[in-house]
């Protein structure tokens, strides 16, 4: 028996969602393109500009603070976010609006937070700093303005993966005989580490492209986007865009590497 | 006395339990029966420490539990979605209780063995739970719950999730754990016919308040209130007041009913009645009635199937319920509007004393 052949056309609301989805991948495709015209035209001035020690320093140094903000984070954001995904508490509103706050502010004012807490006379920037820890124009104060600025990408990336960890799970360990901690290490911390791998590229990312709240701080040492703006001020168009498309390529191939990897992890726990 | 509720009274969001008090003995095949959202999952939580009461006590082995954590008092439990660890295979699933107690690898790897074959399920040692049967993760979740040796086994409506021959397969499982190897178990369903096959004991719990706590026979005989008949499937229900008593032949004045029962209760006192519909025999109105028998005539309003019977109403003044045979329907010509009589014998009603008390759940 033979059964008609349905047309392979998706509807015309797909259609029309994916054209209308469009217009936002056209805007940086066409950012790009344009810049990358730029660059193929005079390939040599850009393989000068990308390997140029400045560049590659900046580079590196904005990928290892950025991957320093994502460790801490490891360390102070899991805990936090498996009390918001486990526990309701009076309060729970307002802790809530504090770890979302960094998303909302103006970057300025992030660094400006930032700044006044961790400056030399800051509330933790003085003490500190009389025990030699400097955060000033210092590698330090680059990691902890990234930290602050990611934060909240990272905090709600994991809460999510907690809570999709049904609590029964927890609760079986438990009646058979593993502390809350063990529970949580052995159960909820493999179930939940697809969301924790999520929650850092997201907060890494964020982090690397921090910009604003990083120079209210520490202009010195430059992070890779206050190399850029550097250049764009002092030595023009043409010697900015070049290192702008070598972090755009850099961006893109680790971005794209680490989506790729992530197929690999933790994957039974979308089937939770 | 293995757990014993005292006046447990336990709040969770919007949901609470009232002034729960009840008692599970060593052997016990504890039921708790209730409707959804009763709060039965609560109760068998707060048996594994999972929930502190606000007020009152949970004692295990006559111990107060206050400050006991789960993993202290060795209790399993299976849920049931049995909630497998999928990042584990079944071998490991079964020793996450044994790892927790430290014991040697050795030790681990000869009892989860033991207890696989036990099971019937070696075949499916190393494989990933996600992809097992419903049946099969039954099995792992209570090799899981009984490697570490639990002095008490928590059932939370195990065979819901179940295909019928499964389930039947597992009444028998669950039969023989409780019975060859003593277990004290307490299992949380709504369903009756699990409770009927397997419980010792029965508490019948309702918007989180304990309507009745009693041995199995005598929940299903005799229900403490109408809420809690209804709800353990009793179709007539009537109450009324014994008005004569000649030995064990009892009259029960019900509305315009008279209705003989069985009772060595004394006259006046008010009671309910309890009717099975399957007790409930439907005759023509013509038919001669049995001497000694209820009679009760009126007109048949609804035929419905029910399973292999037939659930025939009849408005007797107030409404009747019997179940019949496709064949009995059929040869006592029953349709809409036939003018019928229900007859049932006097011991077929389950009279128990109307408590002047308020039902618990009208306290609310």
């Amino acid at each position: 028996m033979k059964f008609p052949t349905h047309s392979r056309l998706p509807d015309a609301c797909i259609i029309s969602f994916a054209l209308i989805g469009c217009l936002i991948l056209l805007l940086t495709v066409l950012a790009l393109f344009n810049m990358a015209l730029a660059q193929v035209s005079d390939i040599g001035y850009f393989i000068a500009t990308a390997t140029d020690s400045k560049v590659v320093g900046a580079i590196l140094l904005t990928m290892a603070a950025g991957l320093n903000a994502v460790l801490i984070l490891m360390v102070v954001g899991i805990p936090l976010a498996y009390i918001l995904a486990r526990f309701e508490f009076r309060g729970k509103g307002l802790v809530e609006s504090i770890v979302d706050l960094p998303v909302m502010l103006p970057h300025t004012v992030a660094g400006i937070m930032v700044y006044l807490l961790f400056m030399r006379r800051g509330i933790i920037g003085g003490p500190l700093w009389d025990m030699g820890i400097v955060f000033e124009d210092a590698y330090l104060g680059i990691v902890v303005a990234m930290l602050f600025v990611s934060s909240p990408y990272f905090i709600n990336a994991v809460r999510d993966g907690f809570e999709k960890v049904p609590v029964h799970m927890e609760n079986v360990a438990r009646t058979l005989g593993a502390t809350r901690f063990q529970a949580f290490k052995m159960v909820v911390l493999p179930l939940s580490v697809r969301h924790i791998f999520n929650g850092s590229i997201l907060a890494w990312g964020r982090g690397i492209g921090e910009f604003a709240a990083i120079i209210m701080i520490a202009y010195y040492p430059m992070v890779i986007s206050t190399l850029i703006y550097y250049k764009f001020t002092l030595e023009g168009l043409k010697a900015s865009t070049a290192t702008a498309f070598t972090i755009v390529l850099f961006c893109f191939i680790a971005f794209a590497i680490l989506r790729y990897l992530m197929k690999f992890v933790g994957r039974y726990d979308d089937r939770v | 006395m293995m757990i014993e509720f005292e006046n447990v009274s336990l709040t969770l969001g919007q949901f609470a339990l009232h002034d729960i008090s009840l008692k599970v003995n060593e052997g016990d095949y504890y039921f708790i029966l209730g409707p959804s959202g009763a709060g039965k999952t609560v109760v068998l939580e707060a048996v594994a420490g999972l929930h502190q009461p606000d007020s009152g006590t949970v004692l295990l082995r006559g111990e107060d539990m206050q400050n006991i954590p789960p993993e202290k008092r060795n209790i399993s439990l299976v849920y049931q979605d049995y909630s497998l660890f999928p990042h584990m295979d079944v071998f490991n699933n079964v020793a996450f209780g044994l790892k927790m107690r430290k014991k040697s690898k050795h030790e681990i790897k000869t009892v989860v063995d033991d207890m696989l074959h036990h099971f019937g399920i070696s075949h499916i040692r190393n494989r990933a739970t996600l992809t097992l049967s419903g049946g099969e993760q039954q099995r792992v979740a209570l090799c899981r719950a009984l490697v570490v040796e639990p002095e008490f086994l928590l059932l939370d409506e195990p065979l819901s999730a179940m295909d019928p021959l499964t389930k039947d397969q597992f009444i028998g499982v669950l039969h023989d754990l409780h019975q060859e190897q003593g277990l004290t178990i307490v299992e949380v369903t709504h369903s009756r016919r699990e409770a009927k096959a397997l419980a010792t004991h029965i508490a019948v719990i309702m918007d989180g308040y304990l309507e009745q706590e009693d041995t199995t026979q005598r929940v299903f005989e005799c229900p403490v209130n109408p809420e809690v008949a209804t709800f353990l499937g009793v179709e007539n229900i009537f109450e009324g007041v014994l008005t004569e008593r000649k030995g064990d032949d009892a009259l029960v004045q019900a509305g315009n009913l008279l209705i003989q029962a069985l009772s060595d209760l004394p006259t006046g006192t008010p009671v309910y009645m309890y009717v099975r519909a399957i007790s409930v025999a439907v005759k023509p109105k013509t038919e001669k009635i049995r001497p000694g028998q209820n009679a009760i005539a009126g007109t048949v309003t609804m035929l419905l199937p029910h399973g292999d019977l037939w659930k025939i109403t009849i408005d007797a003044g107030v409404p009747l319920y019997a179940l019949l045979s496709a064949d009995e329907v059929k040869s006592a010509d029953i349709t809409i509007g036939t003018e019928v009589v229900a007859c049932f014998d006097p011991d077929a009603v389950h009279l128990c004393v109307k408590t002047s008390e308020p039902l618990p759940s009208s306290n609310k």
